[in-house]
């Protein structure tokens, strides 16, 4: 049987150290180069974003309430206090943006000197070690094989295999390696982060958005688009018109859904294109989509003895309501549930403790009030129309798929088993990062089983060792289990366990050998396993 | 609610309190330790298929998907607490996380329970909610939510078995400051600008005093291995509790664009959902890059729970409401 020669021994360990920590490889690269690309820095960065959001969420922003949500919440000095230092406009900030630009410049930095390069290591195939660099492995063991020999090889072959290991074999050593592909995690996540910043930035240089209340019968145009600073987009010559818009109730009466139905007219006039919309139902055309964002009923238009009156409304809880002062103090109320609805008319004095029910009307119900006669011309609907042209969401998208893989592939544990078997002794050991106590269990597992298989000599097993296994290995000369040899490896791998003292699993094995030799073995399961 | 759904959602509330119990009280004895601990994840698989049925329930019940209030989420963060206990138990043995997970789901039973009745009914669902991004979306916001708690709550465990009592104190005292004021601001009309500063103002010094008071060692407690342990549990619950979060935020954003025309639009939830993202991916970096020793990353993921308890209840409760406001109903 061949044994490591020292020269090779010596050869091992340095190649074994270069993959036990990969980080060796790049050293060079990395430390001539300043703190651009250090991982410190990038730590550093996103505390501080993260500080800089939290800020942003717990003050409303300016851009999304108003300065008037700020005010009222914090008073006028406060919140003069807030904009000043830019917090009400956090987003905006000359702060926020370089954070953003800094580690935009890190991660571009990291990605092309430590991680991206990390992808060619992915297929630079491990050296196969021996026992003694197995031995100062994170996780490490070895067993006397006293039966079976080289099917206990095979069993812990098959058995990481099982486990969804990829297993090498080179004669009498093992390399076993399980979630490969999560190494590519961080390249994955840091080019979809890099993805996104380039689709963020081709929508708000080319990308326009905006907000309109339309009335029934009115056009949609884009004029008053917003869009950033650096824009060198075109806005549309289209326009569109609201030729419908209603709301459905629930049965309770609140809102259950809206609609519009819209159609597109193109600068000749031509109508191009008719949709309904609704909430969570957009119309697209032309790279803009167009969605129903609100609802509202906007003014009644009423007859009072043959004069047409316009009375804006407004929302009151689930009503909207409609004020016309009569004289000084009587001022009348109408107030309507929803287009269609009848429209209760109230009259209201300071000297009534409560608005008083005159009548209701409807549109082919009028109604008369002493010499007055009113009658319901129209409720007029307006439809929140909320448009945007984002020309950068499909590269957008794309890095949002590949930012869920890359994280979901750092969740996958990547283990490395390395197995040799010298002498009758079978050594194994490897190490996992992200996953150090299941793949712990994992291998103690596999020590407790290849023990009870394989670690305890049976009379017949001695004499008739070959097995299927076997049989492709010339028999080695001496039996492998005669009993002084096995006490030497056994000597021999305490010696080693003891001089290293890794793991404590190696210690605990110890023991296991040693109850192990005055236990018994099983040899059917040791044959069903192999 | 019916009365099937009622019998089950309290008979998953009793048996997680006996789970509790049972869990807290094994560390009592010697002998008959392990058989307690049988018999208390006997009773948090009982609350955990209780449950489970009475989410189902209630689902048909509302002929809905029901994820749609803070009382129902309430409910499934329970569950995905209790659910990942059980992975993690069988996967690593653990047995101390057994009781801080029953307390959990406990404590949001009783917060669920003591909200007002509007919640509890089966109420219709306002416009915007009216999309089957809504059962995309938020179940993996949910139980990232209860992965980042077991994260933390593991951390607990690892501080004590590395001794690291003082620095355990403070950080438990940190925590419950910041649950009274989620509690205050749910249940009582103290101004909330005082609760987000007893929050804010307790986790900060909270956390800086648990960072500092890392170096006294208290030799005699604890177990090295056992803290080793813990130390693995916490960054599996990140590990994949990250994913669960980063899917969760993006599906929100592709269903803000379906509905309103915009992936991200600086709403307060969001930006809080984005604050947790951006501590986990940083967390995840500290890993990476090895140089933190596992104590002080059992603290980073204390941190962690507690924005991750900010971004869950805090901010509906602490009155920075936002587009998500469903959790609102003062
Ligand atoms: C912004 C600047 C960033 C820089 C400079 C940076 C840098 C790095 C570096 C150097 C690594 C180690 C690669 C390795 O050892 O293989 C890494 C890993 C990783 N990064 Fe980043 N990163 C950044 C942002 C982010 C963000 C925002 C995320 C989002 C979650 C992220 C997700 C990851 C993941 C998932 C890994 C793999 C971790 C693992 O294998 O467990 N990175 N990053």
């Amino acid at each position: 049987m061949r044994r490591p020669t020292k020269q090779n021994t010596r050869q091992e360990t340095r190649t074994h150290v270069n993959t036990e920590s990969e980080k060796t490889d790049l050293k060079p690269q990395t430390s001539v180069k300043n703190v651009l690309a250090s991982v410190k820095l990038t730590i550093f960065l996103m505390s501080l974003t993260a500080l800089t959001v939290l800020i942003g969420a717990w003050c409303p922003q300016e851009s999304a309430n108003g300065k008037e949500k700020v005010v009222e919440q914090f008073g006028a000095e406060t919140a003069k206090l807030l904009t000043q230092f830019g917090i009400t406009d956090i987003y905006h900030s000359p702060w926020f943006l370089s954070l953003i630009a800094m580690l935009t410049v890190n991660m571009i930095a990291c990605s092309f000197m430590r991680v991206f390069p990390r992808v060619k290591l992915l297929n630079k195939p491990l050296p196969f070690i021996g026992g003694r660099e197995i031995g100062k492995l994170p996780v490490n063991t070895s067993v006397n094989i006293t039966k079976g020999e080289k099917s206990a090889f095979t069993a812990i072959a098959l058995k990481l295999a099982s486990k969804g290991f990829k297993v090498s074999t080179n004669e009498e050593r093992l390399l076993a390696e399980y979630g490969k592909y999560g190494r590519l995690a961080a390249t994955v996540t840091h080019i979809g982060l890099l993805t996104l910043l380039v689709g963020v930035t081709i929508t708000s240089w080319t990308g326009f958005s905006g907000f309109q209340p339309v009335l029934l019968n009115s056009h949609l145009d884009f004029h008053e688009s917003e869009h950033s600073k650096l824009w060198i987009g075109k806005l549309p010559d289209w326009t569109v018109r609201v030729d419908e818009t209603r709301r459905e109730d629930h049965p309770t009466g609140e809102a259950k859904q809206w609609f519009s139905k819209l159609t597109v007219i193109d600068k000749n006039g031509k109508e191009v294109k008719t949709q309904e919309i609704s909430v969570n139902n957009p119309l697209s055309y032309d790279g803009v989509d167009i969605y129903q964002s609100s609802w509202g009923l906007d003014h009644l238009i009423l007859n009072f003895n043959g004069n047409e009156r316009r009375l804006d409304l407004r929302p009151m809880g689930k009503l909207y309501a409609a004020f016309l002062p009569l004289d000084q103090d009587t001022m009348m109320l109408f107030s309507v549930r929803a287009d269609g609805k009848p429209i209760k008319v109230f009259a209201k004095r300071p000297d009534w403790e409560g608005p008083r029910m005159l009548t209701e009307l409807s549109k082919d119900k009028p109604a008369k009030l002493g010499p007055v006669t009113i009658s319901l011309i129209k409720t007029m609907p307006v439809t929140g129309l909320q448009y945007k042209c984002d020309p950068g969401l499909p590269i957008t998208y794309i890095a949002f798929g590949f930012i869920i893989v890359g994280v979901l592939m750092a969740a996958i544990p990547h283990r490395h088993v390395w197995v040799s078997f010298e002498n009758n002794v079978l050594y194994f050991g490897g190490r996992s990062v992200k996953d150090k106590v299941g793949f712990e269990r994992l291998l103690k597992a596999m020590e407790t089983q290849i023990i009870r298989d394989f670690g305890e000599p049976k009379a017949e097993d001695v004499v008739e060792t070959p097995s299927g296994a076997e049989a492709q290995m010339p028999l080695k000369s001496g039996s492998p289990a005669s009993n002084s040899q096995a006490g030497d490896a056994k000597t021999q791998t305490n010696a080693e366990a003891d001089a290293q003292k890794t793991s404590s699993s190696t210690k605990q094995n110890k023991k296991e050998l040693a109850a192990s030799a005055t236990g018994s073995g099983n040899t059917e399961n040791a044959q069903g396993d192999s | 609610m019916s009365e099937m759904q009622m019998a089950l959602t309290n008979t998953a509330g009793i048996t997680s309190v006996m789970s509790f119990w049972v869990f807290a009280a094994s560390n009592g004895f010697k002998q008959r330790k392990d058989l307690m601990v049988k018999i208390g994840s006997g009773a948090m698989v009982l609350a955990f298929v209780s449950l489970t049925a009475a989410i189902i329930i209630r689902g048909i019940d509302a002929q809905r998907f029901p994820l749609a209030n803070l009382y129902e989420s309430l409910l499934w963060f329970a569950w995905a607490t209790m659910g990942s206990y059980l992975v993690l138990a069988k996967a690593y043995g653990v047995r101390q996380l057994g009781w801080l997970a029953s307390l959990t789901a406990l404590l949001m039973f009783l917060y669920g329970s003591w909200l007002p009745q509007s919640q509890h009914d089966i109420q219709p669902l306002v416009p915007a909610l009216v999309s089957y991004w809504r059962w995309i979306h938020v179940p993996p916001l949910i139980v990232s939510y209860a992965l980042f708690f077991l994260g933390g709550l593991a951390g607990f465990i690892q501080l004590y078995m590395a001794g690291r009592i003082q620095s355990l104190i403070t950080a438990i005292v940190t925590v419950c400051l910041a649950l009274l004021a989620v509690v205050l601001g749910t249940f009582t009309t103290v101004d909330t600008a005082w609760l987000q500063i007893l929050f804010a103002g307790a986790s900060l010094v909270g956390s800086v005093i648990s960072f500092k008071l890392l170096q006294r060692v208290d030799k005699k407690i604890g177990d090295a291995k056992l803290a080793e342990i813990y130390d693995d549990v916490s960054y599996r619950c990140i590990a994949i509790g990250m994913p669960a979060l980063t899917f969760g935020i993006i599906t929100g954003g592709l269903w803000a664009n379906h509905a309103w025309g915009t992936y991200w639009s600086w709403d307060p939830k969001e930006s809080m959902a984005l604050v947790t993202w951006l501590s986990y991916a940083a967390y995840i970096h500290l890993r990476v890059h090895r140089e933190c020793s596992a104590e002080r990353l059992a603290l980073v993921s204390i941190v962690g729970l507690l924005l991750t308890l900010m971004t869950y209840l805090g901010f509906n409760s602490l009155g920075l409401g936002g587009l998500h406001s469903y959790g609102k109903f003062k």
